[in-house]
């Protein structure tokens, strides 16, 4: 019902679609924008004054938001201790490498669940989210084995295997290939173009938001995960920030202060690829032609 | 014309698919071509801030210039978990750190290490030299790990509280009973002043140990109402607030070390591996006051120096390639020397020799009362040797935490803790 | 599902010959990905839904056993205890998520000033990770002078939950955090979604006189309808496979009161080592889940608008 009116949509900007809203209903807007933001910020400020202090300090209470003598040295302390920087480089190695896999191979499964004909697509589909259901940790010990016959573990190479061909990455990026418009589709094919000529040069183009959601989700994922690392890396020049975290998790004793020091140093690589791609996945088709 | 690209990208592909399962084949590894020297793997924990791994493996590879020894480091708390992962996919890292008792019991009753007993036989190794702590490794006639590391629990004070309320020193031998009279003497204040007489941690063993130390019972009973003084006198010390508040100290992920530096607590149970933390802190300034260390508090009627511990063992895999190698590095390991390396990294061995402990005393900082503290005349393991000791241990964690939260009554949760147990006894 | 039809009926060979190459090209374009997925998930999957049929400790002989396992499954209360605070955690997580996501990014849909920055303040805490999110959350808890009861007992809450220390409040405490930490994640897809929208939409029903709520009942809603369809089924399958967050957490406690299926078949497989039994528990999470996905798949012809097929 809509796929007529694409083309007229990009010639008109977002905000002209809305309207001048009033003062009033700006300051409410705001308000609400503000309070969440400190919602959301609240448990990082936290974070922060914590990772300033002495590991002593960190849960007394009444809890001391800004610390009267703040430990700076914390910071130097993580990069010390463990070999932190070592542990940044292979995270960003996995995750390019990872998030790269994903995007290839799942849009271009995604494009044949959504878009193409074929015996048992309905099947394989089921499959696919079959698999999503399954929690990790029933299938983790049969996976090791098989691991371990392929000599891989302690090799990056084990994790890029087990986490570039998942069945989330397809789910959305079927769902969003789904609602490109088969007109478009029927119109190339009639023009001569083959399916794989149609899946780079119409649909990726096309699909920009949903790469960027995509790499989000896949970067976010293996920056954070920490069972797939303990299991299969334990040298330390291969282990990742998670791994790394949770070393100052000992035996006798957790150094509270230095993982948040910690967790917040490897919140910046995210964050900054958060920033970097939003404006992609905020641009969709609805809204690509904002400059014209 | 498009049909034909279509064909033509499906057979690149194709091809593309072939060589990789080729190469990806041919990257398997045939195996191992023989060497003059041996690298024995070894599982640990905490090798980044623990430095007796390393200080001992340097005293062997020293004295066996033809073996090295590589450690594969685990992170402490999943230590089990991964180990029990590897182990079931055939891994064969030759020695195994064996962590705690559940995960000895694991590892034997499913056949993943070998029985030590005819190395010990052929050996000519004397087990009492760890002084009884062996004993409570062997397992229907067999012993599958050699202690390294024993810690016991000691009791740990503020002097400057006592000194304060103008009030004795604990001495090397008092009951629980006079333990709980003294912390209510020693509490005092509210807020960010309040001052607690006793600190119980969050842990089961916390409680439960000083109901076993009589040897009248066992961790792993048919029958857990022996446990109800106990576990009333410490749930009233909590309402009462002379010790913190146990749910407070799960939802704060407070850990003891916390409220004892900052001064807050005037005693403390706690494992002897404290001490070292604690010297290390006051080196680093992190607080100022004397502390000093007695013996475990005991019930009415037990002998003083009467204890509870927890052992460090090393256990040869059952797939290991190089178990003879593997046993003459546990032995060192087990031995004096290694005992020597570990003690003079502040820890404490499993075998305490005079010379043994004299390196542990004479460390910078260990509190002169250490040594006698130490002394102790019996010392129960914190969870005996079964074959469904992890499953057993998982509800008295459960019943305990409902108990402890107030969540059900004493006498409630250890009838829980008794039906449940006795259910896994049966099976 | 969208299923289409397939042609099946190829009466020439020149029909069966394109029905063919039409096949080869679709199965070209999903090999790569399916040949990771098959070798390295699916066939451990197998391999593990196999074991519940079967006793194994890990290490000994698999032993074949038939429905031992499912029968076993009647007398184990924690099982029933843990399925039970499964669906609490689902039906409390599922529902609130969406409408808090969906709230999120209406929200920094609207034309105002510095949405960028918002929008990243609320993808924070999906980024942050998950050791640092437990201790925060669990002190902004904190029973006894944690600023949240601070707040309460200045609102003249007297007596203030205990929170996670509670049998009572701990699920519903578990549940805020996932919340929090879950919606920024929900939002950038719903955010994406609203940009697809076409404006036109928008300006042609203000000219009919649609007011805001009108705008958003018959437009927004129905154009997010993939969205929301893909949201809630990853939502309740995540859900239900909740693990990570509890085991940090609360880890099941008090006693059992925060214990969820996956923990449960962790426990089992990791501290009983009875392998075929956890796969058991895991075949009835699987049932559980496929079975309200797939009447998700059966209910979306009637609510999901995809803008052809």
């Amino acid at each position: 019902m809509t796929s007529l009116s694409r083309t007229d949509t990009n010639k008109r900007t977002a905000r002209s679609t809305l309207g001048r809203p009033s003062l009033l209903s700006t300051l409410l807007i705001y308000g609400l924008l503000i309070a969440i933001a400190f919602i959301m910020l609240l448990p990082f400020v936290w974070m922060f004054s914590a990772s300033l202090k002495l590991d002593k300090d960190v849960f007394r209470f009444p809890i001391e938001w800004i610390p009267k003598d703040p430990q700076w040295s914390n910071y130097e302390t993580i990069w010390t201790r463990i070999p932190f920087l070592t542990f940044f480089a292979n995270t960003l190695k996995l995750t390019v490498i990872i998030t790269f896999l994903q995007l290839a191979t799942s849009s271009f499964a995604a494009y044949a669940f959504a878009k193409l004909e074929f015996k048992g697509r309905d099947f394989l589909f089921l499959a696919y989210l079959g698999s999503i259901a399954i929690p990790w940790q029933v299938y983790m010990i049969p996976q090791f084995i098989l691991m371990r016959e392929l000599d891989l573990v302690d090799k990056h190479m084990s994790l890029i295997m087990l986490q570039a061909f998942t069945a989330f990455g397809v789910f959305l990026m079927r769902q969003f290939f789904i609602s490109v418009p088969n007109e478009i589709l029927d119109a190339a094919r009639i023009d001569g173009m083959s399916e794989y000529g149609i899946y780079f040069r119409i649909m990726l183009p096309l699909s920009k938001p949903a790469l960027a959601t995509l790499t989000i989700f896949s970067a976010v994922f293996v920056w954070n995960d920490f069972m797939g690392p303990l299991i299969y890396l334990y040298s330390e020049s291969r282990k990742t920030i998670q791994l790394g975290l949770r070393m100052f998790i000992q035996q006798y004793s957790t150094d509270y202060h230095l993982i948040m020091a910690a967790s917040l140093i490897s919140l910046i690589p995210v964050i900054i690829l958060f920033l970097a791609f939003q404006r992609f996945f905020v641009e969709g088709i609805g809204t690509t032609g904002i400059k014209g | 014309m498009n049909k034909w690209s279509d064909w033509r990208v499906v057979n690149l592909l194709t091809i593309l698919l072939v060589a990789l399962i080729a190469v990806s084949g041919g990257v398997i590894p045939s195996g191992v071509s023989a060497q003059d020297s041996i690298t024995l793997k070894m599982t640990a924990w905490d090798v980044a801030t623990t430095p007796y791994w390393q200080a001992v493996i340097d005293a062997y590879e020293a004295a066996n210039p033809n073996v090295k020894v590589e450690l594969i480091d685990l992170a402490s708390a999943d230590y089990g978990e991964v180990i029990n992962v590897r182990l079931t996919g055939g891994d064969d890292t030759d020695i195994i750190t064996v962590k705690d008792i559940p995960q000895y019991a694991a590892m034997l009753t499913r056949g993943q290490v070998i029985p030590l007993n005819d190395y010990i036989e052929a050996a000519g190794l004397d087990l009492s030299m760890y002084s009884g702590a062996a004993d409570e490794l062997i397992f229907e006639g067999s012993i599958y790990g050699l202690p390294f590391r024993s810690d016991i629990w000691i009791l740990y004070y503020n002097k400057a509280i006592f000194d304060e309320a103008g009030l004795d020193y604990p001495a090397n031998d008092i009951t629980w009973e006079e333990f709980d009279a003294l912390a209510r003497q020693l509490t005092s204040g509210s807020g960010a002043d309040k001052i607690y007489g006793a600190h119980f941690h969050v842990w089961r063993s916390c409680v439960q140990l000083a109901t076993v130390q009589d040897g009248q019972n066992s961790i792993i009973a048919e029958d857990y109402s022996f446990m109800a003084p106990m576990y009333t006198m410490v749930t009233s010390m909590q309402k009462d607030g002379i010790a913190m508040d146990y749910g407070e100290q799960r939802a704060g992920n407070i850990h003891y070390s916390g409220p004892f530096k900052n001064g807050q607590v005037a005693m403390l149970p706690m494992g002897s591996w404290f001490i070292g933390s604690l010297i290390a802190a006051e080196k680093a300034g992190e607080f100022d006051f004397d502390w000093g260390v007695g013996a475990f508090p005991h019930p009415e009627g037990v002998p003083a120096g009467t204890t509870a511990g927890t052992l460090t063992s090393l256990a040869i895999n059952a797939k290991s390639n190089n178990k003879d190698a593997a046993w003459d590095f546990i032995k060192f390991y087990s031995g004096e020397e290694g005992a020597k390396a570990l003690a003079a990294t502040g820890n404490l061995p499993a075998v305490r020799t005079p010379d043994v402990l004299e390196i542990f005393a004479s460390l910078d900082g260990v509190p002169a009362e250490a040594i006698e503290a130490l002394q102790t005349t019996t010392v129960r393991l914190e969870l005996p040797m079964h074959p469904d000791v992890g499953e057993i241990e998982q509800i008295l964690n459960e019943e305990h935490d409902l108990i402890m939260t107030r969540s059900v009554s004493v006498e409630e949760g250890l009838a829980e803790a008794t039906e449940r147990i006795n259910e896994v006894l049966e099976d | 599902m969208g299923i289409m039809k397939l042609s099946t009926r190829a009466t020439t060979p020149s029909k069966r010959r394109r029905q063919l190459t039409k096949n080869l090209v679709a199965y070209s374009f999903i090999l790569p990905n399916l040949l990771g997925f098959a070798i390295f998930t699916l066939v451990p999957i197998v391999f593990s839904l196999g074991l519940a049929f079967m006793s194994w400790d890990g290490a000994n002989e698999i032993s074949w056993v038939g429905l031992e396992n499912f029968k076993e499954l009647r007398d184990d209360t924690t099982f029933n205890i843990a399925l039970r605070n499964t669906l609490w955690y689902v039906a409390g997580t599922v529902p609130l998520t969406m409408i808090c996501s969906l709230g999120l990014a209406m929200l920094l849909n609207q034309p105002i000033r510095g949405r960028n920055i918002f929008r990243t303040i609320y993808f924070f805490p999906y980024v942050a990770s998950l050791v640092a999110v437990a201790a925060v959350w669990n002190m902004l808890f904190f029973p006894s002078a944690g600023p949240v009861n601070e707040l309460l007992r200045t609102l003249g809450v007297d007596n203030p939950p205990r929170w996670s220390a509670s049998i009572d409040w701990a699920m519903p405490t578990v549940v805020m955090a996932s919340v929090w930490k879950g919606m920024g994640y929900y939002m950038v897809i719903y955010l994406a979604a609203l940009q697809g929208i076409p404006a036109i939409l928008y300006e042609s029903a203000k000219i009919d006189g649609a007011n805001a709520w009108q705008r958003f009942r018959y437009i927004t809603l129905p154009m997010l309808t993939p969205a929301t369809f893909f949201i809630s089924i990853m939502l309740t399958i995540s859900s239900f496979k909740v693990f990570d967050l509890i085991l940090i957490m609360t880890n099941g406690g008090p006693g059992r009161a925060t214990n969820v299926l996956v923990l449960h078949t962790y426990n089992v497989a990791f501290r009983r080592f009875e392998f075929g039994y956890s796969s058991a528990i895991a075949m009835v999470l699987f049932a559980l889940v496929m079975g309200i996905t797939i009447v998700q798949f059966y209910m979306e012809k009637r609510w999901v608008e995809y803008s052809q097929v």
